[in-house]
């Protein structure tokens, strides 16, 4: 799976390129952002191009947030868009994590 | 013809006496020795012996203690034990009589003592036998009534296990139109060929009286249930005083056309009702004394309307009344909080369960009292509606396929003249399915990819239909825990996610081993 990196500060931005945040892909997306939360421990993720996510998906970012909180930490989102927002608001990561219409807002909450 | 002649157990711990023992009877018997009670216990629960003689005095356990046991136990309390021992007091007498013992032969003894005591015990025991099978054959043939197989709507399972003490029992099923059926759940008070005669009677005193009742009425009208209760208790009341005896039963009418119950309960075990809209079950009670009460008053019927979804469970006193090794009942708790955890499960399926879970509690499949139980299922609601499009699609058990699922799904969503769906709506059904098949894929299959999912879209009227069939292990959706929404676990959401995306979803599996998700999105 494609991610491309923008360090922004002790911020990292991590654009995620994939249409599609499902069962089929969860382990793969996992799998390529591990090395990033290895080094950072402030990461926005950006999540314009995901058209479709569902549980697999919303659990994974659930583990990323847990890991990042456990080094002293955070996960915000940005530019999530309607379809993924209804899922988010439906097992209420709206509440868990914060979502930001921006990048550079998601970046100056830190 | 060695293995048809009676297995006789002797028991002494003194090598001489069993030397004795079994020259006296090795012509005539197959012979079982054991030294000790608890290899007289061991061999008699391996080998189930027809008599055992059985000595009192010996190390360890002594004869009152094994006999003790073997009373205890459904699958050994028959076997006649005959006691043989020095001990000539009226007092150890008397004790081995308590303990349940048939006889008592002292010593020194005489060999045609022994001989004679032996064959009138396995004679005696031989002729109980015979009654057993007789009343449980009557049972089998004329107590037990077959369901009708074509109302429409409705599902009937029966589940019957005749105890060794057959105790009259009774099921039948009058079927009256196809819309309509009449069933009657019984228990004669008492035991063996006389119950089982009295409730073949009763039987064919109900097919008489309904007989009678619907030539004497108007041809569309049928007699209701408490007129027909009425009339055989009137024609059987002097029979069933003179028998000094009584009968609790059931009878209930299922109306299709009304979706109504109505039933006359006369002292019988409270009918269970799951009500599938409130996911809860109720226990229907009539006010009615037993058949054989010379005072009563008129029979009163109760009605109770049902809903599709809704079953009935109509049970005798031998399933709630079955004991585990502690003595402890079943009880209608226990068969109620049973049942409502696996209400989605289909009544053939569902009867087949309440066996296992009985045999499992009481950790044997012999029972001291007959095990009746009748389950009226009424179908969820049938699709009469017109059907105007239908789409199938079946994918490999793969991950990878999810894609195609949601693809379909939004195919068929999209392409609906006059049933605008609106884009979200579409993602919210993407969304379902995926969590439906992505469930299947890891938990019914086990992500095995040579097996197969099938998908159905079916456009009714007012609403859209998705059916998945799996193959799978079955899943119970009540097994999984609420979904916790802290951010402390990263699984759990799915069912969550299916409930809140679609109006309906229901979870059965049927009797061929299919699964079966039901997703409903109307208009």
């Amino acid at each position: 799976m494609k991610l491309s990196t923008d360090k922004i500060g002790d911020v990292i931005v991590v654009t995620v390129l994939t249409k599609i945040l499902d069962a089929s892909n969860a382990e793969e997306f996992k799998i390529a952002t591990a090395p990033i939360l290895e080094k950072n421990n402030k990461v926005v993720f950006e999540m314009s191009q995901i058209k479709f996510m569902d549980s697999s998906g919303c659990g994974t970012l659930l583990s990323f947030l847990r890991q990042l909180k456990s080094s002293n930490g955070n996960l915000k989102l940005c530019r999530v868009q309607e379809e993924v927002r209804m899922l988010f608001e439906l097992v209420r990561i709206d509440r868990i994590i914060e979502i930001f219409d921006t990048k550079e807002e998601a970046v100056k909450s830190f | 013809m060695e293995k048809n002649k009676p297995l006789v157990l002797i028991v002494d711990d003194n090598s001489t006496n069993i030397d004795l023992l079994v020259n006296t009877l090795k012509n005539d018997y197959r012979l079982g020795v054991a030294k000790n009670g608890q290899k007289a216990l061991d061999y008699t629960e391996k080998h189930l012996p027809d008599l055992i003689l059985l000595d009192i005095m010996m190390p360890g356990m002594n004869g009152y203690e094994v006999c003790g046991r073997l009373k205890t136990a459904t699958r050994t309390k028959d076997i006649p034990v005959i006691f043989i021992t020095a001990m000539t007091e009226t007092a150890h007498k008397t004790r081995a009589f308590e303990a349940g013992a048939l006889d008592y032969i002292t010593k020194p003894f005489h060999t045609a003592e022994v001989k004679a005591r032996v064959r009138t015990h396995l004679l005696l025991k031989k002729a109980r036998e015979h009654e057993i099978y007789i009343a449980s054959k009557i049972q089998r043939t004329l107590l037990l009534g077959q369901p009708p197989r074509d109302i429409n709507g409705i599902q009937i399972a029966q589940l019957t296990i005749p105890s060794q003490k057959v105790d009259g029992d009774f099921i039948d099923f009058f079927k009256l139109n196809n819309q309509c059926f009449d069933l009657v759940v019984g228990d004669v008070m008492g035991k063996g060929i006389p119950a089982a005669l009295l409730g073949a009677a009763i039987k064919s005193h109900f097919l008489r009286v309904l007989n009678e009742l619907i030539r004497l009425t108007d041809k569309k009208e049928f007699p209701d249930p408490e007129k027909i209760i009425s009339s055989v208790h009137s024609s059987m009341i002097d029979q069933l005083e003179d028998l000094e005896t009584f009968v609790t039963l059931c009878y209930a009418r299922f109306d299709m056309a009304k979706y109504l119950l109505s039933f006359v309960d006369c002292g019988h075990m409270r009918t269970i009702h799951f009500n599938a809209d409130s996911n809860k079950c109720s226990l229907l009670r009539g006010m009615n004394m037993p058949l054989g009460f010379p005072e009563q008053e008129p029979f009163k019927q109760t009605l109770v309307s049902f809903k599709p979804g809704d079953f009935f469970v109509f049970y005798s006193d031998g399933l709630t009344e079955a004991k585990n090794q502690d003595g402890v009942l079943y009880g209608e708790k226990r068969l109620v909080d049973f049942v409502q955890k696996n209400a989605i499960i289909e009544p053939k399926e569902l009867i087949k369960m309440v066996r296992k879970t009985v045999v499992a509690f009481s950790q044997s499949d012999i029972f001291d009292d007959d095990l009746t139980c009748v389950l009226v299922g009424i179908d969820k609601k049938s699709n009469s509606q017109a059907l105007t499009d239908k789409a199938k699609l079946e994918i490999k058990n793969d991950l990878k396929e999810l894609a195609r699922v949601r693809a379909f799904v939004r195919n068929f969503c999209e392409n609906i003249p006059d049933f605008p769906l609106d884009n979200n709506r579409i993602s919210l059904i993407e969304l379902a399915v995926t969590e439906v098949t992505a469930n299947i894929i890891k938990h019914a299959y086990g992500k095995h990819t040579d097996k197969q999912i099938q998908i159905n879209a079916l456009l009714l009227d007012d609403k859209i239909v998705l059916q998945f069939y799996d193959w799978g292990k079955a899943f119970d959706p009540k097994s999984v825990p609420l979904p916790v929404f802290d951010g402390s676990k990263s699984g759990g959401f799915g069912l969550h996610i299916i409930s809140h995306t679609v109006d309906e979803v229901v979870y059965s599996r049927d009797e061929k081993g299919r699964n079966h998700v039901c997703l409903t999105i109307y208009k």
